[in-house]
């Protein structure tokens, strides 16, 4: 496999990554005009270097410590896009949106301490897709009759009804299990 | 001159009695559909909220009609003979908000119009997958339809009473897989499968679960099985496939076989996407799309699509998969098709370049001159192959901004 085929499978990968759910719009955009790389850009990293960091959590200057970016830590079992580039942050919904109460969980290893995590992803409802920073990844993820580890789940549902918005990650314990299977 | 201007205005009113070239047409004409076509297919787009008819016979970005279905995935199911089609639907009635109404739509298979509808719980679940979220009996008579909220359960209709028959509880058991008889089954979190059982009004006969039939958590089954005969194939993260034969009051578990060698697993190669998996029962051939990945990616997209004979249990051929195309809300990228050469193979050219996109969709048409066809999500083209050969034939545009399901018009394998 020569160069050019290694760079052309690792954008097609990361592609995929973020391929499945609901990002059907912003995977067009990725896909046509490239915007998978506009995180990357200076502009980007600059935005994320201006924040302080936050207890126990990586510097947010790295791709695993900038909760706006797919590599983010706590997303390593998302499916969906982003809430903090949506008008919400990691941990809370845009406005005008409700959180889900009912979620999906991932256990994701924090690169800052090297523990495992339980971290909830709960839905933003109520409105239309964000379409912004669509992320899929499937670290431990389980099919849909799994129902707790699946994120193939509109987890919009019951009250809050079931217009998917975005998706926060919210840190709701700690855990045994290993995060970063090999 | 004002009389001949008057002459000419009265004329204009009441129409010039000479012979016109292109006939007087009648306003207000629609179409409805011509008998079925082998290579018909729906292709669902969640973004337009639709579901597409295509014949991939016909011209390049020619449709032969469609259906709105409302908030999610569109999962139809297609009796086998009969003159309808179903469609589980969510509507909310301001949108994204208000009072949110499910139904179970019937729709005229010839003319596409909505002609009935049963409304059921508003509890369906609109998981990010294209089958087993609704199954009709082989009798074309009772449709269930999976619920999530997030207690699991089914809502059954008889379709041809037009009648919401009931809800049945199903804790810790989802999807749903059409069996013989009225029997419905559904894969429990604990690698068992639970049989439903219904009379012929759709009232509940019996519920049983069998033993686990494989192990959930280690090498999870995707939900994304294929019926051949009376045999559901279940393919495992790790590539197994496990035939559940269902033609009897309780299934029957077969061994299990590996869709990869110990050479494959050792090149990394594993089965994913959104639909991975088809079948041709004419010719019992199973199609499994692959990928190279580590652990994880049951979900990412193939490169290549793997053919088996189902029952020598081998694999027979390897096809590499290209680009299905490119569209920009709904419209081909395409150009210069008609281009003097060797610019008319630019479009080509810029494709195979590109990184590819990855397959996430396959379905093979049912006849004896079967094709096969392949979906990128992102992308509204299709591309079609001969199923027996493996050779590609040509890319088709079908208007979606994102293919998300493909369906077959009979319901034959899902």
């Amino acid at each position: 496999m020569n160069r050019f085929d290694q760079l052309a499978e690792d954008a097609l990968r990361g592609l995929a990554k973020r391929t499945s759910r609901r990002g059907f719009l912003s995977r067009l955009a990725a896909g046509i005009l490239g915007s998978a790389a506009i995180p990357l850009l200076p502009v980007a990293r600059r935005a994320a270097a201006a924040r302080e960091p936050a207890p126990g959590e990586p510097d947010p200057s790295t791709d695993e410590g900038d909760p706006t970016n797919c590599a983010y830590w706590r997303h390593c079992a998302i499916d969906g896009f982003l809430a903090a580039c949506c008008g919400g942050s990691h941990i809370s919904c845009p406005p005008g949106t409700e959180m889900s109460p009912i979620t999906w969980l991932g256990t994701c290893r924090n690169p800052a301490d090297g523990k495992d995590y339980v971290v909830s992803y709960n839905d933003c409802c109520g409105k239309g897709h964000c379409g912004n920073c669509f992320c899929q990844r499937d670290e431990g993820e389980k099919p849909v009759y799994y129902t707790h580890k699946s994120n193939a789940i509109n987890w919009c549902m019951g009250r809050v009804g079931v217009a998917y918005n975005s998706t926060v990650a919210v840190v709701v314990g700690m855990s045994s299990e290993s995060g970063q299977r090999k | 001159m004002g009389k001949l201007a008057g002459v000419l205005v009265a004329l204009l009113l009441i129409g010039v009695p000479i012979a016109a070239d292109v006939p007087i047409e009648t306003v207000g004409r629609v179409e409805s559909l011509p008998p079925r076509g082998d290579h018909w297919i729906w292709v669902a787009d969640i973004m337009y909220e639709r579901n597409v008819l295509v014949d991939l016979d016909g011209d390049d970005q020619s449709m032969l009609g469609m259906v709105s279905v409302g908030y999610g995935p569109g999962h139809p199911v297609h009796p086998r003979a009969g003159a309808e089609f179903y469609v589980p639907e969510t509507h909310y009635s301001r949108g994204t908000r208000g009072e949110r109404t499910d139904v179970l739509t019937i729709y005229d298979a010839t003319t596409l119009l909505p002609v009935d509808e049963v409304v059921i719980p508003p509890k369906r679940a609109l998981p990010a997958i294209t089958m087993a979220t609704a199954a009709l009996s082989d009798d074309d008579r009772i449709a269930a339809v999976f619920n999530l909220t997030p207690a699991t359960s089914l809502s059954i209709v008889d379709v041809v009473e037009r009648r919401f028959a009931g809800e049945i509880a199903t804790p810790g058991c989802s999807l749903a897989y059409a069996g013989t008889a009225h029997r419905f089954h559904m894969v429990c979190q604990n690698g068992a499968l639970l049989t439903v059982t219904l009379d012929e009004h759709g009232n509940e006969v019996g519920k049983r679960r069998s033993d686990p039939f494989f192990d959930p958590e280690t090498d999870p089954v995707t939900e994304k099985a294929v019926r051949v005969g009376d045999t559901w194939i279940f393919v495992s993260y790790d590539g197994y496939a496990h035939p559940v034969d269902v033609s009897g009051a309780d299934p029957v578990f077969g061994e299990r076989w590996s869709l990869l060698s110990d050479a494959d697993r050792d090149e990394q190669w594993r089965i994913g996407g959104n639909d991975h998996l088809a079948v041709h029962e004419g010719s019992g051939r199973l199609y499994s799309l692959v990928h190279q990945g580590g652990v994880d990616t049951h979900k990412h997209p193939g490169s290549e699509l793997w053919v088996y004979d189902i029952a020598k249990r081998e694999r027979l051929q390897r096809i590499e998969l290209l680009n299905p195309g490119l569209t920009y809300l709904g419209t081909s990228l395409e150009f210069g098709r008609d281009w003097v050469w060797p610019f008319n193979g630019l479009y080509e050219w810029l494709l195979s370049s590109a990184p590819m996109p990855g397959i996430d969709l396959i379905e093979v048409t049912a006849d004896d001159a079967p094709l096969l066809v392949t979906a990128a999500q992102f992308s509204g083209s299709l591309a079609v192959y001969d199923a027996l050969s493996g050779e590609f034939l040509r890319r088709f545009n079908t208007g979606n901004v994102t293919n998300f399901g493909l369906h077959l018009p009979s319901g034959s394998s899902r």
